[in-house]
């Protein structure tokens, strides 16, 4: 509820590797497929 | 010969127009009635805030749309519903004043058929003192507001590059307020195009928002797969904001905003204030203020709508505690229940409760995110009420309603955390069941395998491909109807 300097330090963070993947070309286009892949399950389960 | 009249233009009215448009025949009417001009992608308008779009990127004019279409468009507020008509007909009306330059404050009185009240929200800025752009901070809810906002982030930018180190506080503006979404959306983006104007170290970055956790988005948060765990969003969400290095403050109801300085209490009855430089907060939302008459002039009004102006419609609105509230509970054909012409879809329908638990400080300050109900599940239950009504008119009255609970509805949702093709990224969540459903899902009410969240360049790519999607589509291009709402 306040500015929370024990949260933060017990918070997750993520490794270099998190943040290299986040913005690496080949495998962000991977990503690209896969989420709209997982969106489109989810837009055709919302339209039922 | 029937007529249908949606009021609002929204992602959930215009849908609806549009529907109806294209399914009924075209000796029925179809009219929209929207205060408004200009059609607006309201996801959008956070790139607007950051001037990374304009406001004519993410607008365009209703009127041309809809002649080409074939659908008659009064730029006018709606006031009053008659749903009896008057002593000298029974015909069911909506009184309207025109917005139109010009013509403001003109009245008149359009008969109906069939009736869709897609009027939005209300912002409520008044709800907190010294809330809003005419006030003490800014506000992306418009695209007006948007570009102003952007306007003041660019002057701030331009003072730390003169050394200043200025504080920016961002987040809801009231206990109530839904939309956290927009407000982590901004943040990011605020922070992002900071760090790309390289005084990212002269900048204090808050967060500042009603949810008991970061990650609840008014949705009570999302529980993942991640890593062989299941976790929930609030480390998702909290990682980001540790990465960035943006402060947060949690379970806040924002009192009063004064020239520079918030005063807000938390959960634990605590009143702070904090200094800023730079506010967004988001006001909270009331319905629009429609009245209903009966044919003898009597207020139906608390018949039709909740005390918070949102339109009652098939819902359990019975008052219970939160351990009783059920999926049950919220609606799924958006009829309102003493007319059944009438429907009620987007944020204009009442919710029967809130999906995040309601909370209320030591003070009984009564601090609850309300339930967001706007982008895909908006324009299911336009698309919805458009097809029960299409029904209606071309088959018989006794025709089944087509339903589309959102305790039964997925929604996708990716949150911008900065614009840039190459080294932007997003938040790319789905969750399904909407509305938890313990019933269906004991253990945490959502089905694991379709809710989901990772962060990532593509989600930029996909949030910028929705831009332009959505846009394509309310403009009713060429197979407008193929895109899914």
């Amino acid at each position: 509820m306040t500015i929370p300097n024990e949260s933060a330090k017990n918070a997750m963070k993520p490794s270099g590797s998190v943040l290299f993947f986040r913005t690496f070309f080949p495998y962000q286009l991977y990503r690209f497929v896969r989420i709209n892949l997982r969106m489109l399950g989810m837009i055709l389960k919302g339209h039922q | 010969m029937s007529r249908v009249v949606v009021l609002g233009a929204g992602i959930s009215g215009h849908t609806a127009a549009l529907v109806l448009r294209r399914k009924l025949p075209r000796d029925h009417e179809v009219v929209v009635v929207s205060p408004n001009r200009q059609w607006n992608w309201i996801p959008s308008n956070i790139w607007v805030g950051v001037g990374r779009m304009t406001k004519a990127d993410v607008t365009f004019e209703l009127k041309p749309v809809y002649d080409r279409k074939g659908i008659a468009f009064y730029q006018a507020r709606a006031v009053a519903l008659h749903p009896e008509g008057k002593a000298e007909s029974s015909k069911p009306f909506v009184a309207i004043e025109s917005t139109e330059p010009g013509q403001e404050g003109v009245k008149a009185e359009i008969s109906y058929d069939f009736l869709i009240n897609a009027t939005g929200p209300k912002l409520n800025f008044a709800a907190t003192p010294g809330l809003g752009p005419a006030a003490n901070s800014l506000s992306v809810c418009t695209a007006e507001h948007a570009e102003q906002t952007a306007i003041v982030l660019a002057a701030a930018i331009e003072r730390m590059r003169k050394g200043e180190a200025l504080t920016f506080v961002v987040g809801t503006g009231h206990g109530v307020c839904t939309c956290e979404g927009a407000a982590f959306e901004y943040i990011f983006n605020l922070e992002f195009e900071i760090r790309r104007a390289g005084v990212r170290d002269k900048a204090r970055i808050v967060m500042l928002t009603n949810e008991a956790e970061l990650g609840d988005f008014g949705v009570d948060g999302l529980q993942l797969r991640r890593g062989g765990y299941v976790i929930g969003s609030k480390p998702f969400a909290e990682s980001l904001f540790v990465e960035r290095g943006v402060e947060w403050i949690t379970g806040a109801h924002v009192q009063k905003v004064a020239p520079n300085l918030v005063s807000y209490e938390t959960l634990d009855g605590e009143t702070h204030s904090l200094a800023f430089d730079f506010a967004m907060l988001l006001p909270p939302f009331t319905g629009v203020g429609l009245k209903a008459f009966d044919a003898a002039g009597v207020d139906l009004s608390s018949e039709l709508f909740a005390p918070n102006q949102f339109m009652k419609v098939d819902a359990d609105y019975t008052a219970k505690p939160y351990e009783d509230w059920k999926a049950a509970d919220w609606p799924s054909t958006y009829q309102c229940p003493k007319y059944a012409n009438i429907f009620a879809v987007g944020i204009a329908f009442a919710p029967p409760h809130q999906i995040s638990r309601p909370r209320k400080t030591r003070n009984g300050t009564l601090i609850a995110p309300a339930p967001p109900r706007t982008g895909m599940p908006s324009g299911v239950m336009g698309k919805t009420v458009a097809l029960s009504i299409v029904d209606f008119i071309t088959k018989g009255a006794d025709s089944p309603l087509h339903r589309a609970s959102m305790s039964h509805m997925g929604a996708a949702c990716v949150a911008s955390a900065g614009n840039s093709f190459v080294r932007g990224s997003a938040a790319s969540m789905t969750m399904y069941p909407v509305v938890p459903d313990y019933d269906r899902f004991p253990e945490l009410g959502r089905d694991l395998r379709f809710t989901t969240g990772e962060i990532g360049t593509a989600g930029h790519w996909i949030k910028r491909i929705l831009h332009t999607l959505f846009i394509y589509k309310a403009k009713a291009r060429l197979g407008w109807w193929l895109i899914p709402e």
